[in-house]
């Protein structure tokens, strides 16, 4: 029995000296999940602990729906949903005061529309709910897919399949998407191609979507996989479950002024092929009341950045990346609750910028996060901060387009709504031309001040391992800091996370010559971790 | 009366503590993700037992 006093020493001895700060690491095991939960001060404690038990009201609320235990025992990507409240502990890792808050506020919400989506889908679904009334209102949509041609039609359903049964599993657990990654494989294809498109088109060879739908619209804007993948699962959807696909084709060299015409017939096409599949009418009223929703969210997300830019950033790292690409792509103003969590998370910011706050102790590097990250370690620019502080200012995958969308003019909209197509995240930056992905990311180095570019090295995507030399070419020239950190996306048996870990842990030793801000959470035995 | 009221108090307090007690205990010693991490091999048994049209 240890006493009082060993007790006392054991807690100072794991607890940060300057921060009140437990020693993160000493949190983990080699197994799923981890030791216990952090404590955070009683104040910031009390708080997370609400806001877990608001999380488990909701999954509870969802789990009691018969229909929703049936699809939970229907598909296999499912079981991934047991992890939501870890998903929300691992992106509030170290978190106190306002960047617990803005990450509770996205977090929760985001897992929210989840929910929503599921029941959605499940309802539809031939079979689990098999409500033909119900799924002659859904337009299926591909993950991939700026949504702002549903933005006319508010009484139909945006649904995407791959999105709760890949992107966000990923999120959830960092093995979900291995089982579907090796059927796609065992079907002959090459185990080079982006483990996105094919663990989505696993699912679909593996008769694990959720099969309903009036139609279906599909897009070009990720990359040659995705297409590859779309080819399968639109030869499903529309032989065998006869739901028709449109295929919307936005240009690659986006920011030309000569294929603006084309990318606009793009988009009537489109709506033009909801009315006819869906019977629903166009509503420019709605969409004019959406688009001036995702102008507030636009002017929301340019206060942060430029929040970011001084010596006081406030939402930044996972704060802004997942939340952004939430908002941008999947809801396109549709859902006035993003809008009010805008103002929210501006309201903490402003507060905590106003009080100087820092979310680590010490910020010894300003970095900008670029390329396309990996999905199966989302929380890994959280784990930049905690362990090295470094602070990852912004990503490539939120600096996405700023323009301005006209909230009265009909011709106008139909090309602001090819435009956000066209600059659907990451594609902004990985199609377009070198200026786009190479040029502008040294403009922002300048603007937020970084001394250090994370330059993620998806090893299956061509669009960016073929600029390699170049960045590596102008970091030199420009005097910046270029950490690689290679992976495969959605498959850590290819670089586990402790592999994308020692990137950063062998260039911060050797190159900064620099020591940990927590030294616990260098190495970490989470290969089995959700 | 005012012992009714007295007693509504104490036996409102007792089942409020007792939901914090128990609910901050799942909560901070991780026992809601202990248990569904338990469960997860057991859904794979119902997941392989699924009837599905498998092919290209």
């Amino acid at each position: 029995m240890m006493d009082a006093k060993e007790i006392a020493a054991k807690i100072a001895e794991n607890l940060d000296p300057n921060k009140d700060k437990e020693r993160l690491g000493t949190l983990y095991t080699d197994g799923k999940v981890r030791k216990r939960r952090e404590w955070r001060g009683l104040e910031d404690t009390m708080y997370d602990y609400v806001r877990w038990l608001g999380i488990m009201g909701m999954l509870g609320k969802f789990i009691v729906k018969p229909r929703n235990i049936k699809g939970f025992f229907r598909y296999r990507w499912m079981q991934n949903y047991l992890a939501v409240p870890m998903m929300i502990d691992r992106h509030t890792q170290g978190l106190r005061g306002s960047y617990l808050r803005i990450a509770h506020t996205e977090f929760d919400l985001v897992a929210q529309d989840v929910a929503l989506l599921l029941e959605n889908l499940f309802k539809g679904d031939r079979n689990v709910g098999n409500d033909e009334e119900f799924s002659k209102k859904v337009v299926l949509v591909d993950e991939n897919e700026m949504t702002t041609f549903m933005m006319g039609f508010p009484n139909l359903k945006c649904l995407s399949r791959e999105t709760p049964s890949v992107y966000v599993s990923v999120l959830l657990n960092q093995h979900a998407a291995e089982p579907y990654i090796d059927i796609a494989q065992e079907y002959g294809l090459p185990g080079d191609v982006c483990p996105m498109p094919e663990a989505e088109m696993g699912v679909s060879i593996a008769d694990d979507f959720p099969v309903l739908g009036a139609c279906a619209v599909q897009c070009n804007t990720t990359c040659d996989g995705s297409l590859l993948g779309n080819g399968v699962i639109s030869k499903r959807l529309e032989l065998e479950d006869g739901v028709p696909c449109f295929q919307l084709a936005a240009p690659l060299r986006h920011r030309e002024d000569d294929v603006q015409e084309y990318a606009a017939q793009e988009i009537r096409n489109t709506i033009a092929f909801i009315e006819k599949h869906t019977g629903h009418k166009w509503d420019w009223d709605n969409y004019f009341e959406c688009a001036k929703r995702v102008n507030e969210s636009t002017r929301h997300r340019l206060d942060w950045l430029e929040m970011n830019k001084t010596d006081y950033p406030q939402v930044f790292g996972s704060n802004l990346a997942l939340y952004t690409e939430t908002n941008y792509m999947a809801i396109c103003g549709k859902l006035p609750a993003f809008v009010e969590a805008d103002r929210k998370i501006t309201k903490y910011a402003e507060q905590a910028y106003k009080n100087r706050a820092m979310a680590v102790k010490e910020y010894r590097h300003r970095a900008i996060v670029w390329g396309v990250q990996s999905h199966f370690y989302f929380d890994f620019l959280i784990w930049l901060q905690n362990c090295w502080g470094i602070i990852p200012l912004t990503d490539m995958l939120s600096m996405v387009s700023t323009r301005v969308l006209s909230e009265d003019d009909k011709e106008q909209a139909i090309y602001d709504m090819a435009w956000l197509q066209e600059n659907m995240i990451m594609r902004n930056r990985t199609h377009g031309g070198y200026k786009v992905l190479l040029d502008e990311l040294w403009d922002f180095c300048e603007e937020f001040n970084a001394d250090t570019v994370i330059l993620w090295e998806h090893m299956a995507c061509k669009a960016l391992v073929g600029m390699h030399g170049q960045f590596e070419e102008k970091a030199r020239e420009k005097g910046i800091h270029l950490i690689w950190v290679k992976h495969d996306l959605f498959d850590p048996r290819i670089v586990s996370r402790q592999g994308i870990r020692d990137q950063i842990n062998n260039y911060m030793r050797t190159v900064f010559m620099e020591e940990p801000l927590d030294p616990t959470l260098e190495v970490l035995p989470d290969d089995q971790s959700w | 009366m005012k012992k009714k009221a007295l007693k509504v108090l104490k036996t409102t307090g007792l089942v409020a503590g007792g939901f914090f007690g128990v609910t901050f205990t799942v909560y901070y010693f991780n026992l809601d993700m202990k248990m569904t991490a338990a469960m997860q091999p057991l859904l794979n048994y119902v997941y392989d037992r699924v009837e599905r049209d498998q092919h290209l």
